[in-house]
């Protein structure tokens, strides 16, 4: 992010901070798409992927005039929003029958041939703290130290929880790792 | 000449996710691309990470996301701010209020007289809330017990039970479904004890307690 950006980030979290429905609009319009695909990638419905949202914007706008600037404006929000995620994670898992999961991960580990849905169901099949380290990465496009920032935890956390999710999605997806194999192979 | 330091295999191929979302710092990525370039492990790891994100992205991207809609955001913020504006009015009420030392001891005096009536007018004793167990039910004094039946035990298995022991319903059931049972002797305890051994050992017994009323033990 430049110095530019993320000092209209602070002028517009300002005036959001005295109470400025304008800014905090303009801020919603800003971060809506952003945090919509964060969250809709995490949660399986829309309905509560909207509620959610809703549930960080208004956190944002009760805490705006806290935000100290020690991390990017988008930081602070994203570490909001990593919170109200996992907590909707866990209550949906509360929900969710342990034995499913497990099957698919057999049916998933069997095919050879990467498709939508099976990679997908790969996805699933992390654990909410490893998923969103992959999401924020992958997707959102976060340093670690930045994924450290939003999830409230030390970097060499967020490094572990990477590498046990790569761990786990190659076993998951072992086309995807056959395919890189038979590249190397190629430009030998 | 390259001066830059090598980094270990461990540490370059943690970073590899990062090297390939580009948000590395430059020192940072010029040092995980120096292992990688000498490094058949992490030039693999790397494709292979690669990869995996084109895939992922393809996969998750498509979700179509929806125009801002600011309705329930909007709605929940004036309640908010509507709370917020009670409580303030409250407060500047009190504050407003407070202005006069003669209000302030008008108030404390109306509190004192409201506490102090009722202390005077409440009741002293009060009917308990809920019943024990062993709150006697115009009972005479004796050795009792008080037993919970499963809801299985039919009542011709209880009346064969309760003939071997000796024992007669002499009350109950309460709401809670508690039976207050004495042996034909009321007054020995030694038979009720004996009584109560075989009971707690009881299947169709849930729960049995001895009760001494009134009488020495």
């Amino acid at each position: 992010m430049t110095n530019a950006s993320n000092a209209n980030d602070l002028a517009l979290l300002y005036r959001v901070g005295r109470g400025d429905r304008g800014a905090f609009s303009e801020l919603y319009r800003l971060y809506q798409p952003r945090l919509y695909g964060y969250l809709r990638r995490l949660l399986p419905d829309p309905t509560t992927v909207e509620e959610v949202l809703d549930d960080v914007m208004l956190v944002v706008w009760k805490d705006a005039r806290k935000f100290r600037g020690r991390s990017a404006m988008s930081t602070w929000i994203f570490g909001i929003a990593y919170r109200k995620a996992m907590t909707a994670i866990r209550s949906e898992l509360r929900y969710q029958a342990p034995l499913d999961r497990s099957t698919d991960a057999n049916a998933i580990a069997d095919k050879t041939s990467p498709d939508i849905d099976w990679i997908r169901a790969a996805l699933v099949h992390l654990s909410p703290d490893h998923r969103q380290v992959v999401e924020l990465t992958y997707f959102s496009g976060f340093s670690y130290a930045e994924i450290a920032a939003i999830a409230s935890c030390p970097i060499n956390t967020v490094k572990t929880r990477m590498f046990h999710a790569r761990r786990r999605l190659k076993v998951l997806l072992p086309a995807l790792a056959g395919q890189a194999r038979e590249h190397d192979r190629e430009h030998a | 000449m390259n001066t830059r330091k090598l980094m270990p295999h461990e540490e370059a191929i943690e970073l590899l996710p990062w090297l390939i979302n580009d948000s590395l710092s430059g020192d940072e990525r010029d040092t995980v691309l120096d292992h990688a370039r000498s490094c058949v492990i992490c030039r693999r790891e790397t494709k292979a990470l690669e990869n995996l994100r084109d895939s992922v992205k393809r996969v998750i991207s498509p979700a179509p996301i929806p125009a801002p809609d600011m309705r329930n955001i909007n709605a929940r913020i004036d309640a908010l701010i509507h709370r917020q504006n009670l409580g303030r009015r409250w407060l500047s009420w009190i504050a407003e209020f407070c202005v006069s030392p003669w209000r302030i001891v008008f108030v404390a005096q109306t509190v004192l007289l409201v506490v102090l009536g009722t202390a005077v007018l409440w009741p002293t004793t009060r009917n308990a809330e809920f019943t024990t167990l062993t709150q006697s039910q115009d009972l005479a004094d004796g050795h009792y017990l008080r037993v919970v039946f499963s809801p299985d035990l039919t009542h011709a298995r209880l009346g064969v039970l309760l003939d071997d022991l000796g024992l007669a319903i002499v009350d109950g059931p309460s709401e809670r479904g508690v039976y207050t049972l004495a042996t034909q002797n009321s007054m020995a305890v030694a038979e009720r004890d004996i009584a109560l051994t075989h009971l707690s050992n009881h299947r169709s017994v849930l729960f049995a307690q001895p009760v001494d009323l009134g009488a020495a033990p």
